[in-house]
């Protein structure tokens, strides 16, 4: 039999939606990249956009923004996430209401999580109050800026917020089904649960962490709403600068709009890729 | 077992600690929900209010009509997403083949690329195929953002299980559909849940792509919310949301549940 | 690997170029069919069918009065059921020009509430259905058809393409008890911002508001006439605006976080202004203050104030789009909405609190006394002031320019 085309017949109903819909969009995106958008009157091919957006010497501070709030909230969110997922296997009481409230946050939007974020630390936010309540502050000024700062920590805890309880959820699906009996005969053997962990659980979840790193990174690399609403206005996220200009009322800035996505685009396809061969380089796992 | 105590007892405080820290924002959703004013330093609101859950449980508003709906489309692209996420888990999960880190990247490819850039090449081509303004098309086009969901958490389900156990039924005259049924179906469940849980809930929180393809013919509950999102209305914003969370979750538990008293036992050993 | 992805996409461009190229203009046949009617055969064709109207949706108390009042009243009239589509008009527009691309006849949207740089960028790409406002009864009766800010939005020739819907004026609000004085011009202003250090600042452009902002001290420093013609050239603008770029940079260490930062919405300054963390908001509605407190969002003793020599107004529209379904019921409910019944309960701050568009010396005394015995609450400004203080909105094609100079110099400079 064709043995081998198996594999191609199951990835095809998943591919025909992607390459079907997406990977189309896709392409008009780019050519509209290039200035090309005829409706609005752009006919000419060009790469004049490219040029502008690229030599533009803000371009390099965003995507240097938008690099570091992604990097910081993919980590930080894969460690905690795996904290709590492992805490929470090794806590368990059986009917623990804990397993599934912890994941509320996946289910808020992030332009909900921005306003939370918001409301909770900008300088007349509950925790200001809370701390110039005990006089710990003495006006809300003393309250440092974390809201609309150019360190972007609004941004990146709004990500972590939503993406620890992501992480987590994958994560423990795993952990808890893991066959207690595996973890005696180690146990047995003599290994700590020290090196149980790093040995034989770490192994198991690392496929998942890889996704979930991925995700996480590549969606806040990509997305406009949580540093729209809470980044700084100078620099702004690259994904902040191609939504303004998606949304200039003059059409014919829309090239610029698409270049940034592109380069974007570009720019999460390399990352990806290079992490790609450094994991498998580290890793018998290919993620 | 003093130890094990002591340990125990550090993982608890770790959960709840880290718990607490993510329900916190939650708790101040939900009162300012209820809240008419809270100027600075009050630390409670100086007024409640109830205009924000009489307007939306409110006839004018139809929040609740369109809350059913959603959960309806919602619930179709969860099964939708699952059904070709399986197969293509199995595939990318199971088997080693010619291109499949490629195939890999490219199941990324909705979370990596920004939506806008590819919402005017869906759009055109949904106008072209007859799908714009159609439940088929919001439907089609939710798929797009819940894939990448879908298809990685099972792919790594099935990269630990492997295929060994659908392999021995086989080898004991098992034919595929029942292999499947009975043996990989029941040792993935775990990971359908957590999967449609993601699937559902990226599918239900879409709005930008909804209102394109919908062309508000197709009318969703994030369609109601978000206008109050951006308009900074907090509490009317605060109440959607309360809204939006609790019948999100209301309707992943009984998913949950389902699929579990289905598959009767809670653990499947993956290993 | 990448490689052959880029193949892959080169080849779909390709293919895509080839389909794009094949598609020409095709005429809307019956758009003339319409307005070739007069308006009892309009208003029978319109009886008891559906109209969607999109717009903004982000004010309860609006969408309030479109489904409740509006939709009650056009049911009764005219068995016409209103769908009121929450949506902002960044993504009509998107939908408008897609749809435009591939030539649909049939739409989906019958009306879009809109103004200014958006209507110019509709009107230009041929998104629009029209001119229709002739064929409107209570458009002849009631408008003033010499008007400025009928004929023009935002400096762009309106040709009867789009209806007045209301109007809007910039205005400042503050909180009586923690401002004493108010700020009646740009040097005051800055004197304010001096004597409380991080306690105001402005959203930052391209937020409509905090653009409005710049525009009005702009016209504070320089005057406004020069814009009203100026040619969209960046050098031009810069140099008649340097002033009060200087102004805003003077400003700026007064501002709140020194102004390196600015809130994104005049939603999040709004926010601050409740949450007592700055003193001033502003706002493009005048009775916003009043809605604000209505909701009980701001404190009872928040009011509105304006400069001396005035703020900018515009007007909002109306439009219906190419390719709306209905057009029939689209014309009968805008004609509906500038009727004095629906524009006097529009003023109604009970209801929204937006200012009318009717002209007063056309009214009867009857009708003039309807708008006149309207309560307009505690905290605004009477129609009267604002229009004495009323200055015209500048030309669209100017404001993405001065957002652009707005951003190279203030958030910027000095790190």
């Amino acid at each position: 039999m064709y043995k081998w085309l198996k594999p191609y017949v199951l990835l095809l109903p998943a591919m025909m939606v992607i390459l079907g819909i997406f990977i189309f969009g896709l392409a008009m995106g780019l050519i509209q990249s290039f200035g090309y958008f005829p409706v609005v009157g752009l006919n000419k091919i060009t790469l004049k956009y490219y040029r502008e957006v690229l030599t533009d010497k803000t371009f390099l501070s965003s995507l240097g923004f938008s690099f570091y709030i992604s990097l910081i909230s993919s980590i930080m969110s894969v460690v905690i996430g795996v904290l709590l997922a492992y805490s929470i296997v090794q806590s368990e009481s059986k009917k623990g209401i804990e397993k599934v409230i912890y994941k509320l946050p996946i289910i808020v939007p992030h332009a909900v999580a921005a306003l939370l974020v918001y409301n909770i630390l900008s300088q007349s936010g509950i925790l200001a109050r809370i701390l110039y309540s005990f006089g710990i502050i003495g006006d809300q000024s003393e309250f440092p800026s974390l809201i609309f700062d150019k360190k972007g920590i609004g941004v990146i805890l709004a990500y972590i917020w939503k993406a620890i309880p992501f992480t987590t959820m994958v994560v423990y699906t795993i952990l808890s089904n893991v066959n207690d009996k595996l973890l005696e005969v180690a146990l047995n053997l003599g290994a700590d649960r020290r090196q149980v962990f790093w040995y034989v659980l770490l192994p198991l979840i690392m496929p998942s962490i890889f996704s979930c790193f991925i995700i996480i990174f590549a969606f806040s690399f990509g997305a406009f709403e949580v540093p729209y609403l809470l980044g700084p206005t100078s620099p702004k996220a690259l994904p902040v600068k191609a939504y303004i200009e998606y949304n200039n009322p003059d059409l014919t800035h829309r090239p610029y709009s698409m270049v940034i996505n592109m380069s974007l685009t570009f720019i999460s396809v390399i990352l990806v890729w290079l992490y790609h061969k450094s994991f498998k380089l580290i890793s018998r796992y290919d993620g | 077992m003093k130890r094990m105590k002591r340990r125990e007892l550090i993982f608890k405080v770790i959960t709840y600690t880290l718990i607490f820290l993510l329900l916190f924002p939650l708790v101040v959703l939900v009162v300012w929900s209820f809240t008419k004013n809270w100027p600075w330093p009050n630390i409670i609101p100086r007024e409640f209010g109830l205009r924000g859950i009489k307007y939306v449980f409110g006839p004018s508003s139809k929040s609740l009509k369109i809350l059913l709906f959603s959960l309806w489309l919602s619930s179709v692209v969860t099964i939708v997403t699952l059904l070709i996420s399986i197969p293509a888990a199995k595939a990318l999960g199971v088997y080693d083949f010619k291109g499949r880190r490629i195939f890999k990247m490219l199941v990324l490819a909705p979370v990596i690329v920004p939506s806008v850039a590819v919402s005017m090449g869906i759009h055109v081509t949904f106008i072209r195929l007859g799908l714009a303004n159609t439940f088929l098309g919001v439907v089609l086009v939710h798929l797009i953002p819940c894939i990448p969901y879908g298809i990685r958490i099972l792919t790594n389900v099935f990269e630990i299980i492997g295929e060994s156990m659908e392999m021995q039924a086989r080898v004991l005259g098992a034919n595929p559909v029942k292999a499947f049924l009975y043996i990989t179906l029941p040792l993935i469940s775990p990971g359908l849940v957590s999967a449609g849980s993601l699937i559902f809930i990226v599918s239900f929180s879409q709005y930008f792509l909804t209102f394109l393809i919908g062309g508000g013919k197709i009318i969703t509950f994030p369609m109601l919310m978000f206008p109050y999102i951006q308009s900074g209305d907090r509490m009317m914003a605060s109440m959607y949301s309360v809204v939006f969370i609790v019948s999100s979750l209301i309707f992943l538990v009984i998913m949950e549940k389902t699929v579990k008293t289905y598959y009767k036992a809670e653990n499947y050993f993956y290993i | 690997m990448v490689k052959k992805l880029f193949l892959m996409l080169l080849i779909l461009v390709l293919a895509l170029n080839f389909a794009a190229c094949g598609q020409g203009d095709v005429a809307n046949v019956k758009e003339e069919d319409i307005l070739s009617k007069d308006w009892e055969e309009i208003l029978e064709v319109a009886r008891g069918t559906e109209v969607n109207f999109y717009g903004w949706g982000g004010s309860q108390r609006v969408n309030n009065w479109v489904d409740t009042y509006l939709a009650g009243r056009l049911k009764e009239e005219y068995d016409i059921t209103l769908n009121r589509v929450g949506m902002d008009i960044d993504s009509i527009l998107n939908i408008l020009l897609n749809e435009k691309q591939m030539n649909v006849e049939e739409g989906t949207i019958d009306i879009v509430w809109i103004n200014g740089e958006n209507f110019f960028t509709a009107k230009t790409n041929d998104l629009l259905f029209g001119p229709f406002t002739h064929k409107l009864p209570n458009f002849n009766k009631y408008v003033d058809k010499d008007c400025v800010e009928v004929n023009y939005d935002f400096g762009f020739p309106v040709d009867g393409y789009e209806a007045p819907y209301g109007k809007a004026q910039f205005v400042l609000v503050y909180d009586k008890t923690r401002l004493d004085k108010i700020p009646r011009n740009y040097k005051e202003l800055l004197e304010i911002a001096k004597n409380n250090p991080g306690k105001f600042t402005y959203p930052a452009p391209p937020d409509f508001t905090g653009s409005a902002f710049v525009r009005n001290i702009i016209y504070d420093i320089v005057g406004y006439e020069q814009f009203l013609d100026m040619e969209p050239k960046k050098e031009t603008v810069e140099k008649a605006i340097r002033p009060a770029i200087e102004y805003l940079k003077e400003l700026k260490p007064y501002l709140w976080k020194e102004g390196k930062t600015y809130p994104a919405t005049i939603a999040q300054l709004d926010n601050m202004f409740a949450d007592n963390e700055v003193l001033m908001t502003m706002s493009y509605n005048p009775n916003h203050a009043v809605n604000k407190k209505k909701t009980g969002e701001f404190p009872e003793t928040a009011s509105t104030f304006v400069f001396d020599k005035g703020t900018i107004g515009n007007t909002h529209f109306l439009a219906i789009p190419y390719n709306a379904p209905n057009k029939a019921g689209a014309l009968t409910v805008i004609n509906f909405i500038l009727s004095v019944e629906a524009q006097a309960s529009k003023y109604d701050p009970q209801n929204w609190g937006d200012l009318p568009v009717l002209d007063n010396d056309k009214l009867n005394d009857e009708e003039r006394e309807m708008f006149e015995k309207i309560d307009i609450g505690e905290g605004a400004l009477p129609q009267n002031v604002l229009l004495e203080h009323r200055l015209p909105e500048m030309p669209a094609n100017l404001i993405p320019i001065i957002e652009e100079i707005w951003m190279e110099n203030i958030p910027v400079e000095g790190e």
